[in-house]
């Protein structure tokens, strides 16, 4: 088996007959996984990543790692998925948090419960050493299928050089729907019908807009969708109701918030510009923000009228189903490095991520940059409220329905109402097929 | 088949003209062997990845599973009825219809004027040829990436000089009234360039002594364009149609990076909405299903102006 796929693997790269022949020979030399990784954030994250394999390399003789990149969340599931059909999948894969759910019913990833119980550790155990929130997108059916590995929450972005221009006191940030809406409306500029300054920019872009409408659903008290079930979401309800009618209001109403669905990267421009004063955006762009602002910010959790919630976002460390036991054991020895206390906090400080492990926020180093840079603080803080993110049978498609509408309601297309009855009703079309192979499958 | 046929004839004399058959092709296949062995090598890398993959999209057409977990079984044409059901289809089937018209006639049209205004050779008409055939240079993609930078609400470049002019400023990309225009001006700005070449090219054919003939009778600019030139682009017309028409199905690197369908699948292009149900639904029988209708639409269209160019040009 090893011998025809690394002959296999000589010829495809066209290598010599005999570099292919030599290959076997030394049997003995270090177990080859790839890892493959997506970078959604900037380019930044290759050469980091490139850091880190080299550094795995060097201290683990017995394997050779190769980071692959694979493009975005969406096109590092699509790889995946085309390389697990053509029999070669790799053995580490970095996967969008919430597509782990939707690979465990294809019956796409290596359940890692026996990997755990190897090293003689509990479950309880190991997923004890990350943050309670993201365990939600890691543990399907009791099962262990995802190791944390960088992470994000939506966070509230204020210029507090505009605050103070309005009169508002930037260290007492807004805490609830009503201050958040007094505060934009105060920091919103108008000559005459046309607005100069945002009050607040919320993006709305396919992924983006169902993390937000999201976030602002369990603020509002909401649940957006079974935690322990993958074929139920809960779009037409009075939590989510509230929500997109406030976002609406915000539009609408107040006109403290541009009409239209805005990218994650409009918005960020816009709030760098000066052109909105305030912005909900990831603590992954925290960094970005950090690099860019010509003016002071200061950043909050995001505010609530019911309680404070969000959903998390970021990637899990996975195996994919079909890879060998030799290689299953390297990519664990590489899953269990990468998301060691050192070097997720070396990670978090390099992309803005914060760490799942929580005791990288232990490590002497990161004591010292949360110290020069308590911003970081806020997103950490902000884990205590947080939630497991959005993960049904078919995610993507079962989020877009409901994206859809609300690109209709912010583009004074249609009534919050009308649309999460519409969105709904596609919602449970998209999730019949899982419902009658579980739910609705009656004895 | 040719050959079976004459056999089944009730033919008198039967074994001679089989026989004759058989060797004129025997023959035939000896002369040409030499041409079936250099096109050998394309062949089988057709067949790997042309051939190959368009059957496996017809057996893919066929199947499908009706529950995640069940086997996949044979179906026959239900997700082709599945994807013409499907309201998203037909969307991007609407929207795929407006873009191509409303990509290719104004690009057409550009190209034309293009062709006209610099069909005679100086240094500055080179100069502005080369200006105009830049967007074609440009990767789709690099261009979409400008292009998101240039239509930012509020701040982008556009906003930044129109926008004063406006009473509200247009979300270009965010409003689904706007967005597929903002797409279509992008590829117009994109192919004019383009297809301005193949005009140039046809210009040249417009035989001189036709002109100087029309020159001699009279014939002001306008007559001579409409009774000669125009006639004579007759099969550049055509070809650049067929162009036309295949680039707006098949280029949609654009949609990908700008807007992702959106908002509300309002710039959802067909190839786009076969992406989406391959990669976001992972169902591999309705995304070949619409491949397949594509393909179809896409060979009658061509096989229509190809015999209507055939035909012009055999009646000419």
């Amino acid at each position: 088996m090893l011998f025809t796929r690394r002959l296999m693997l000589g010829l495809a790269m066209a290598g010599s007959m005999a570099g292919a022949l030599a290959v076997p020979a030394m049997a003995e030399g270090p177990t080859e996984i790839d890892l493959f990784f997506p970078v959604p954030v900037d380019g930044k994250l290759a050469r980091d990543m490139g850091t880190l394999i080299k550094e795995f390399n060097e201290t683990h003789p017995a394997i050779k790692a190769t980071a692959v990149y694979t493009g975005s969340y969406d096109d590092t599931l699509i790889k995946t998925r085309a390389s697990i059909k053509a029999g070669k999948p790799p053995a580490a894969v970095i996967m969008s948090a919430n597509f782990l759910l939707d690979m465990q019913i294809e019956n796409e990833l290596t359940n890692l419960d026996g990997l755990i119980a190897a090293d003689g550790t509990t479950k309880d155990q190991f997923l004890g050493q990350f943050f309670p929130a993201l365990q939600g997108n890691a543990v399907i059916n009791r099962s262990v299928y995802g190791v944390p590995f960088h992470n994000s929450t939506p966070l509230l972005y204020i210029n507090a050089d505009k605050a103070k221009e309005a009169g508002l006191d930037p260290n007492k940030p807004p805490q609830t729907w009503a201050e958040l809406t007094d505060w934009a409306k105060k920091l919103t500029k108008r000559e005459g019908d046309k607005v100069t300054q945002w009050g607040i920019a919320i993006p709305c872009a396919y992924d983006y807009c169902g993390w937000m409408i999201e976030t602002l659903t369990m603020t509002n008290g909401g649940r957006y969708y079974n935690e322990e079930f993958g074929g139920e979401v809960y779009y037409d309800t009075p939590s989510m109701l509230g929500a997109l009618t406030w976002w609406n209001d915000l539009v609408y109403k107040h006109k403290v918030h541009a009409p239209g669905a805005t990218p994650g990267p409009a918005v960020s421009t816009s709030f760098i510009s000066g052109n909105a004063a305030m912005m909900m955006l990831s603590t992954g762009s925290l960094t970005y923000v950090r690099d860019n602002a010509k003016f002071n910010y200061k950043v909050a959790f995001i505010p609530r009228n019911v309680r404070n919630a969000v959903p998390i976002g970021g990637a899990s460390l996975i195996v994919p189903a079909g890879v060998e036991a030799d290689k299953q054991k390297a990519a664990w020895t590489l899953i269990k490095w990468m998301t060691s206390p050192e070097k997720s906090a070396w990670w978090s400080r390099a992309t803005g991520y914060f760490a799942p492990n929580m005791a990288a926020y232990k490590t002497p180093d990161m004591v010292e940059f949360l110290n020069k840079n308590p911003d970081a603080k806020t997103a950490v803080e902000q884990l205590d409220v947080a939630k497991p993110w959005f993960a049904t049978y078919k995610t993507v498609p079962v989020r877009k329905t409901l994206e859809d509408e609300v690109m209709l309601v912010l583009n004074g297309k249609k009534q919050p109402k009308e649309a999460l009855v519409a969105a709904q009703k596609a919602a449970d079309e998209t999730l019949k097929p899982y419902n009658a192979e579980t739910s609705l499958k009656l004895p | 088949m040719g050959l079976a046929e004459p056999a089944a004839l009730p033919v008198a004399t039967s074994a001679a003209p089989r026989l004759h058959v058989l060797k004129r092709f025997l023959g035939r296949f000896k002369a040409s062997l030499p041409a079936y062995l250099l096109l050998l090598p394309s062949l089988v890398f057709l067949a790997l990845f042309t051939y190959g993959a368009m059957g496996r999209v017809l057996i893919d057409a066929l199947y499908q599973r009706a529950t995640p977990k069940a086997p996949v079984r044979f179906v026959g044409l239900d997700n082709i009825a599945a994807v013409l059901a499907d309201p998203a289809f037909t969307g991007a089937v609407v929207n795929n219809l407006v873009y191509a018209i409303g990509t290719a006639i104004p690009s057409i049209g550009l190209a034309l004027l293009f062709a006209l205004a610099l069909s005679r050779t100086n240094a500055v008409s080179s100069a502005l040829r080369a200006a105009l055939f830049l967007p074609v240079l440009i990767p789709m993609v690099a261009a979409s990436a400008l292009f998101l930078f240039i239509f930012l609400p509020n701040v982008g470049l556009l906003d930044y000089y129109i926008g004063r002019l406006l009473p509200v400023v247009p979300n270009w990309l965010g409003d689904p009234d706007i967005a597929l225009t903002a797409i279509m001006v992008i590829t117009i700005w994109k192919n004019a360039g383009y297809y301005m070449l193949f005009f140039l090219a046809g210009l040249q054919a417009v035989p001189e002594d036709v002109m100087e003939a029309a020159h001699l009778d009279g014939a002001g600019p306008f007559m001579r364009l409409r009774y000669i030139i125009l006639p004579e682009l007759k099969p550049t017309f055509l070809f650049v149609i067929v162009i036309a028409t295949l680039n707006a199905v098949t280029q949609v690197d654009h949609v990908f990076v700008m807007t992702k369908g959106g908002p509300s699948n309002s710039t959802n292009l067909v190839l786009f909405y076969i992406y989406q149900q391959a990669v976001e639904h992972y169902d591999i029988g309705k995304a070949s299903a619409a491949t397949l209708l594509t393909l179809a639409a896409l060979m009658g269209l061509t096989a229509l102006s190809f015999r209507t160019m055939a035909n012009r040009e055999g009646g000419a």
